[in-house]
């Protein structure tokens, strides 16, 4: 404040807004920044206080405070964190490993024009127009004891196959049910990248001599670079925020945990406790650290 | 408004609706002190879609409007969506009477001062209960939070005619060996004996407390429940083992399965026995009133002599008036009809959409019992043979223990009961960092 030289600085650009102009920024950034702020970061940071104390969610005069009792609960009483961060952390490689690719390999064989790639394109993408509650809906239907499947096998409950109940596959039935939807995501993000890929530079690669492999490697890959960010970004994301799917399957019990239900079950219904918004917390560190992370690396590399 | 509202006839308010309503909000409690002389429009909140219970709910308010001319309300949810906010929706603006369970689960909002005080109801219609009825209506503070509407016994449910095809009566299967037995003999004629579901995660917690009660009996159960026992005491061990028997005669997808597969399986004949309460007696009528007549139900078998069979869970359901619904008055008028006989009678008489009654035991001494069909005597037995009345797991301890904690502890089991020590040691570190109960 003492240096002359930031305050004039500072007169000088302030100068540059006229009034009208000022009301227009304040209006666009500020109303909506207002908000975030008070429905995003205000409800964050009160979870993560809250995360620190006992309360039942009953009057805020009980609230008691707990220090690091509720995290000290969640790692060393509650085996179901540790199956939850399991069950996370093999979504997030089959989404990372499996999904996604998928998804990328299918963007590039239906802008290459296949054939039926009309075909492929609408049945791939048709699951992403369903929310994933209604995905979670669907499947039940056809997978529980006395649903579809089981049917077709001729099976009934009594000795039908356990899709949702045998805990050697239902992680893998769960995980391709979700990647049923996530595929056709990931593959219309890429299309829209790949139709905003120059012909031009196919075209000379493809001049050049390289191979197909070469083209996507060394050429179309590295063009798409802002779609590659949002495409890993956003498996990181649903992967660690998964929980609609589940849910509808497995209800609040921890019949499948992951930290999605183990937050619901811990913060709704007559159980709550602060325990809840511990999960929440640990969870919310999860997916902002990795993101950061990798956000920064890459925009470091962009300035350089 | 109350001064108003505060001392004119209740049909007088009732021209005045909407306002009248409103001025009860802030006269509630003085209206509530000069005998509960409740009126104006008031909300009802049911804990079940079902047509079963929809059909009763309307029959007893339609009897409610006929006699007081005040209009109610009617709100549905579905039960777990009900459970599952109800903290939040007692806290809001909640319905002025709302369906709820007795037991912990009850005398915890009331301690958190969610739950309107129904001592004057009690004195209107207390001796129409057993004692027992008012200690499972009374909060921690000696004070009456709720009214009962109907119980059922939890115990060994099966068809009579299988039972018939198998060569068993209810006196062949009296202790733990004649009942291990008897399942062996159905799972050697192909069928499930023990039908069982735990999607849920609370159906199994039935089967604990039973085996509990029976092995240790009911002092220790409560003792469990209350935290004055410990789950890693050789005794829980016990349980576990002998539940651990039953698992080969389990259908194998008990964690696919909630209570209603599990239900199937006894409605479709695939299984011999199960254990639930018998409220799904309902489910068994609306299917056909000769499944309802096949349906039997017997104590679930003695274990330990010491105790023989003297405990049952058998919750109670009823009501509550919520202290932040805007007629608490209202609501405590309306509780004061539904538990007296008439609105029982009432409820009875209600009728589903085929015209059959729907099955209920009141938990009113004023219910004719020689008109209790086949199962509700059995039912009844159940119940005199025990000599202390269990709520549920889930009623009976805290509830943030009970959900978040039991349910997916069993359900570990159930996925490896070798696991049992580890699972035990989990349970009890869970309950020692419990926050202390305010």
């Amino acid at each position: 404040m003492n240096s002359t030289a930031v305050d004039s600085k500072k007169a000088h650009r302030r100068r540059a807004f006229s009034a009208a102009d000022r009301t227009t920024l304040t209006a666009f950034v500020g109303i909506p920044l207002f908000f975030h702020l008070l429905l995003v970061w205000v409800p964050a940071f009160l979870t993560i206080v809250l995360s620190f104390t006992y309360w039942s969610g009953i009057s805020i005069s009980r609230i008691k405070f707990a220090g690091f009792a509720n995290y000290k609960n969640i790692f060393f009483d509650t085996p179901a964190f540790w199956e939850a961060i399991q069950n996370n952390v093999v979504w997030l490689l089959w989404f990372a490993g499996i999904a996604t690719p998928l998804g990328i390999l299918l963007a590039y064989q239906i802008d290459r024009q296949i054939r039926g790639h009309k075909f492929y394109e609408t049945a791939y993408y048709l699951p992403v127009v369903l929310s994933l509650a209604v995905t979670g809906i669907i499947w039940n239907f056809l997978l529980r004891p006395d649903g579809f499947v089981n049917g077709l096998m001729g099976r009934d409950i009594d000795n039908a196959f356990s899709f949702f109940g045998n805990y050697d596959i239902n992680l893998y039935v769960i995980l391709t049910i979700a990647s049923w939807r996530h595929i056709g995501y990931i593959m219309l993000l890429y299309l829209a990248g790949l139709k905003s890929v120059d012909m031009a530079l196919r075209e000379a690669a493809s001049l050049d001599g390289a191979t197909e492999w070469q083209t996507f490697k060394k050429v179309v890959f590295p063009a798409m670079k802002p779609v590659n960010i949002i495409v890993i970004v956003i498996t990181i994301i649903e992967s660690l925020r998964a929980f609609d799917i589940v849910y509808i399957i497995y209800g609040t019990s921890a019949g499948f945990p992951i930290l999605g239900t183990l937050i619901f079950q811990n913060i709704a219904g007559e159980g709550a406790s602060m325990k809840g918004a511990a999960y929440a917390v640990i969870l919310f560190v999860l997916s902002i650290g990795p993101i950061i992370a990798y956000l920064r690396t890459t925009f470091k590399s962009d300035v350089q | 408004m109350s001064d108003v509202t505060h001392g004119i006839s209740r049909r007088s308010v009732l021209k005045g609706a909407a306002v009248g309503g409103l001025g009860l909000a802030a006269g509630g409690s003085l209206l509530a002190g000069c005998g509960s002389k409740g009126s104006g429009p008031l909300a009802y909140g049911a804990r079940s879609v079902d047509a079963g219970p929809t059909a009763q709910n309307e029959a007893l308010i339609a009897a409610y409007t006929a006699k007081t001319k005040n209009e109610v309300k009617y709100n549905a949810t579905e039960s777990n969506a009900f459970q599952n906010n109800l903290s939040q929706y007692l806290q809001g603006t909640p319905d002025d009477t709302f369906e709820w369970m007795a037991g912990y689960r009850m005398q915890f909002f009331a301690e958190q001062g969610l739950l309107a005080d129904l001592t004057d109801v009690w004195g209107t219609i207390g001796d129409q209960y057993a004692e027992s009825y008012k200690i499972a209506s009374t909060g921690l503070d000696g004070k009456q939070y709720f009214v009962p509407k109907s119980w059922y016994p939890w115990g060994m449910h099966f068809r009579k005619s299988m039972f018939k095809d198998l060569g068993l009566s209810a006196d062949t299967v009296t202790n733990w060996d004649e009942f291990l037995k008897m399942l062996d003999g159905m799972k050697k004629k192909g069928l499930v004996g023990f039908a069982a579901g735990d999607k849920g995660g609370w159906e199994a917690m039935g089967t604990f407390d039973i085996i509990n009660a029976r092995v240790n009996g009911y002092q220790f159960h409560v003792d469990l429940m209350a935290g004055r026992e410990k789950w890693t005491d050789a005794k829980v061990l016990d349980v576990f083992k002998h539940w651990e028997m039953l698992v080969p005669y389990m259908n194998p997808n008990v964690l696919d399965l909630e209570w209603d597969g599990a239900m199937q399986l006894l409605l479709q004949k695939k299984a011999g026995a199960m254990l639930m309460g018998s409220w799904f007696g309902g489910n068994f009528k609306e299917q056909s009133q000769a499944d309802y007549d096949d349906l039997s139900i017997i104590p679930f078998p003695e274990i330990n002599p010491e105790h023989a069979r003297d405990t049952v869970d058998a919750p109670i359901d009823g009501w509550c008036v919520a202290a932040n619904g805007t007629n608490n008055a209202g609501g405590a008028d309306f509780l004061a009809f539904a538990g007296d006989m008439e609105g029982v009678q009432a409820t009875l008489d209600a009728k589903d959409k085929d015209g059959k009654s729907i099955p209920m035991t009141s938990a009113n001494k004023g219910q004719d019992r020689s008109t209790y069909d086949a199962f509700q005597k059995e039912q009844m037995a159940v119940m005199d043979e025990a000599k202390y009345i269990t709520q549920f797991l889930d009623r009976d301890t805290r509830p943030d223990f009970a959900g978040p904690v039991v349910g997916p502890a069993i359900q570990s089991w159930f996925k490896n009961p070798k696991d049992v020590n580890k699972i035990v040691d989990s349970l009890q570190a869970q309950w020692d960092a419990l926050p202390p109960l305010a």
